[in-house]
């Protein structure tokens, strides 16, 4: 008989006593003679269910604020927390009083939680799951308070669970109860692993969640100042502890806000976006210069305060022996400090890169991209193995423009700055019914008085305007 | 010295021996036209320094010829970038890729996108230069700006000492008798299929014309 339990799921409890299994002392001890339950480490975990509530984003903020009851705080995608309270406990006098607190913390956050603690990570978030706010301090109490609980709580495919619901196995105590090679075989590893870590027989890892790490300081000013060169002097100081708290951490930030308080107006935001994660001190203090000459003050700022939320690792650049523009020199950190100092002067959006797009018409065929970094190394060849196919590809013109213009027409022919030559056959581009830009057009190359050359195009339909859409340049 | 001697001559051949006269010969950046690459004072167009093309209507070729040029330099093992500040249309990426040119290199500073932007960018395009020309990270900058004084072309020719790159201002004729302190100064005019060339302010003492057909290159 005794052997015959071992090969159970949940072998700490018989089908007889499995309400009560905290005093059911025979079958415990035979339990741990054959296998022993590997979470024996006082542990208590506090499984936190977040019903109505989807977004990561707000699981992270609770995952920041539960850091107040212990350092190890587990995320459970999507919508359940695990906290290891066992050490924090006395600090909020027992369960009862950190259950009240938690709760208090998640309703700030405008979430209702469910909550309950139990010695394994996953039982206590199955059982707040499930709606049973259980608290079980005692693992040899645990297989008997969950076996109540609904297989659904688990959260197994649909599939494995309609199998057991019709082998009559509805409960997490009914599922402990079948053999286990049985159980594996019909419904899975996995599962059979979960169960495991449910009750404690096996370790239950969980990744601990760590605080991103941000800059935020503030700098009171003496008096109030209106200029710009002495703001920026008043910044500098917090530039410096910035490019110290990047350095010490091995990171760059890749986007920097400055806010500057004024005493009655709101505070005027100065967001810094950069091409490439920068932790220079001086390189910052360059961008801040100009996008504080460039900056309105609408009043006297009273206080600064420098942010940088998001921090990404950055490795100290290579330098090379070579200038940049020597043979064999490389422009590397250059070519993100020049777009950097265009974008902070210029205006984000200033500076873009060009790239193709798979489309016939002309003016859909390119588009606008942000500004590619220059790599750091390529291969010795470059580009020259994808050689330009100018056979293949009919002649367009270099520079297009924007918005097809209107040209004046006489006696049926164009016109601009006199009358246009037309040099080359037609070529049809048409449709685009998909989109709702459906164009009907002959394009030809055309010279005007003054040896220019120009591609024009006649619409298909009437009335048969002509264009002028590019410039070969 | 005397260049003739043998024994000079023999002397000279000795590895070891450096002269900086010919490191000081550089070789040119090839235009891609045979006819021009002859034609031009380095057997090419500069590597560092300033260019001003001169012409009489935009788009009379002044793109054309050196489109090849700026081709062979995205397409380089270690290219920097070629910006372009504030050009008056849009640059039509694929007509640059049939020419060659690498897109991943190219950035385009303000520029015919909206005329708010035009209109802000024209200003600064200057500055946008000078900047461009003197990071460093750029191996050519091509420059559509109105209004430039000889101090300011002097500026650029510094800048575009500094940063190792090869500017190019594109004028409009009439400021041909300005002094100017670009290396090269060439004046364009459209033909039929081709340009012609006139070097106003090089290296060479050549003044003579040059016809350059497309076709030809």
């Amino acid at each position: 008989m005794r052997r015959l339990r071992s090969h159970w799921i949940g072998a700490a409890a018989s089908a007889a006593d499995l309400p009560a299994i905290g005093t059911a002392e025979a079958p415990l001890r035979s339990v741990r003679r054959m296998a022993p339950p590997v979470a024996r480490t006082h542990e208590l975990w506090a499984g936190v269910h977040l019903s109505e509530f989807d977004p990561v984003q707000g699981l992270q903020a609770l995952a920041v604020r539960a850091q107040r009851f212990t350092p190890r705080v587990s995320l459970a995608p999507p919508d359940g927390l695990l906290l290891e309270v066992a050490g924090s406990l006395h600090l909020f006098a027992g369960v009862a009083g950190l259950r009240r607190e938690l709760a208090e913390e998640c309703l700030r956050l405008r979430v209702r939680p469910l909550l309950a603690f139990a010695p394994t990570p996953l039982a206590a978030l199955t059982a707040a799951r499930a709606g049973e706010p259980l608290v079980i301090t005692e693992l040899a109490q645990l297989v008997g308070q969950l076996a109540p609980l609904p297989l659904s709580a688990l959260r197994w495919p649909e599939e494995t669970c309609v199998r057991l619901a019709r082998v009559g196995v509805r409960t997490i105590g009914a599922a402990l109860r079948l053999p286990r090679a049985g159980f594996a075989r019909r419904f899975g590893v996995a599962q059979l692993a979960m169960l495991d870590a449910l009750t404690g027989r096996s370790r239950d890892l969980r990744a601990t969640f760590h605080v991103p790490v941000r800059f935020r300081r503030r700098r009171e000013l003496d008096c109030e100042l209106s200029d710009q060169g002495q703001l920026l002097a008043e910044l500098a100081s917090l530039i410096t502890a910035l490019g110290a708290f990047l350095t010490a951490r091995q990171c760059g930030v890749a986007e920097l806000e400055c806010r500057l308080v004024h005493r009655h107006v709101p505070a005027t935001r100065c967001v810094l976006t950069l091409a490439a994660p920068c932790a220079d001190e001086q390189q910052l203090t360059a961008l801040f210069r100009e996008r504080l000459n460039a900056l309105q003050l609408p009043a006297p700022v009273r206080a600064c305060e420098l942010r940088a939320d998001q921090l990404l690792p950055q490795r100290p650049p290579g330098r090379c022996l070579w200038q940049p523009g020597e043979h064999g020199g490389e422009a590397g950190e250059e070519g993100g400090g020049l777009i950097d100092r265009l974008r902070a002067r210029l205006g984000p959006e200033a500076v873009h890169g060009l790239s193709l797009r798979q489309e016939h018409r002309p003016e859909g065929a390119w588009t606008t991209t942000p500004p590619p970094p220059l790599p750091a190394r390529r291969g010795a060849q470059g580009h020259t193995a994808d050689a330009p196919s100018e056979a293949a590809a009919p002649r367009r013109p270099l520079w297009l423009l924007p918005v097809p213009q209107r040209l004046a027409v006489r006696n049926g022919l164009p016109r601009r700055r006199g009358l246009l030559r037309l040099m080359s056959d037609p070529e049809r581009i048409e449709t685009g019914w998909w989109d709702g830009g459906e164009v009907s057009r002959d394009y030809y190359i055309a010279i005007d008085p003054h040896g220019v050359r120009l591609w024009v195009f006649r619409e298909r339909a009437a009335p048969h305007g002509w264009f002028l859409h590019g410039v070969f340049g | 010295m005397v260049v003739g001697d043998p024994k000079i001559a023999r002397l000279l051949e000795h590895p070891a021996i450096w002269r900086g006269r010919s490191a000081a010969q550089r070789s040119g950046l090839p235009t891609g036209f045979a006819t021009l690459d002859e034609y031009l004072p380095d057997s090419g167009w500069p590597r560092t320094g300033l260019i001003e093309i001169l012409v009489s209507r935009f788009g009379s070729g002044e793109l054309t010829l050196l489109v090849p040029a700026l081709a062979a330099l995205t397409r380089a093992a270690a290219a920097r970038w070629c910006v372009w500040v504030a050009p008056p249309l849009v640059p039509f990426a694929p007509a640059l890729v049939s020419c060659g040119v690498v897109l991943d290199r190219v950035a385009v500073v303000g520029g015919a996108l909206s005329d708010r932007q035009d209109a802000r960018v024209g200003d600064r395009g200057l500055w946008a230069l000078e900047q461009a020309l003197g990071s460093g990270a750029c191996d050519a900058v091509l420059g559509w700006v109105r209004q430039v004084k000889p101090r300011d072309i002097r500026r650029l020719q510094l800048a575009a000492e500094r940063g190792r790159s090869l500017g190019v201002l594109f004028r409009p004729r009439r400021v041909s008798r300005e002094a100017s302190a670009a290396v090269l100064r060439l004046s364009v005019e459209p033909l039929t299929a081709g340009v012609r060339l006139t070097i106003l302010k090089g290296r060479s003492a050549r003044r003579d014309a040059l016809n350059l057909s497309w076709r030809g290159s």
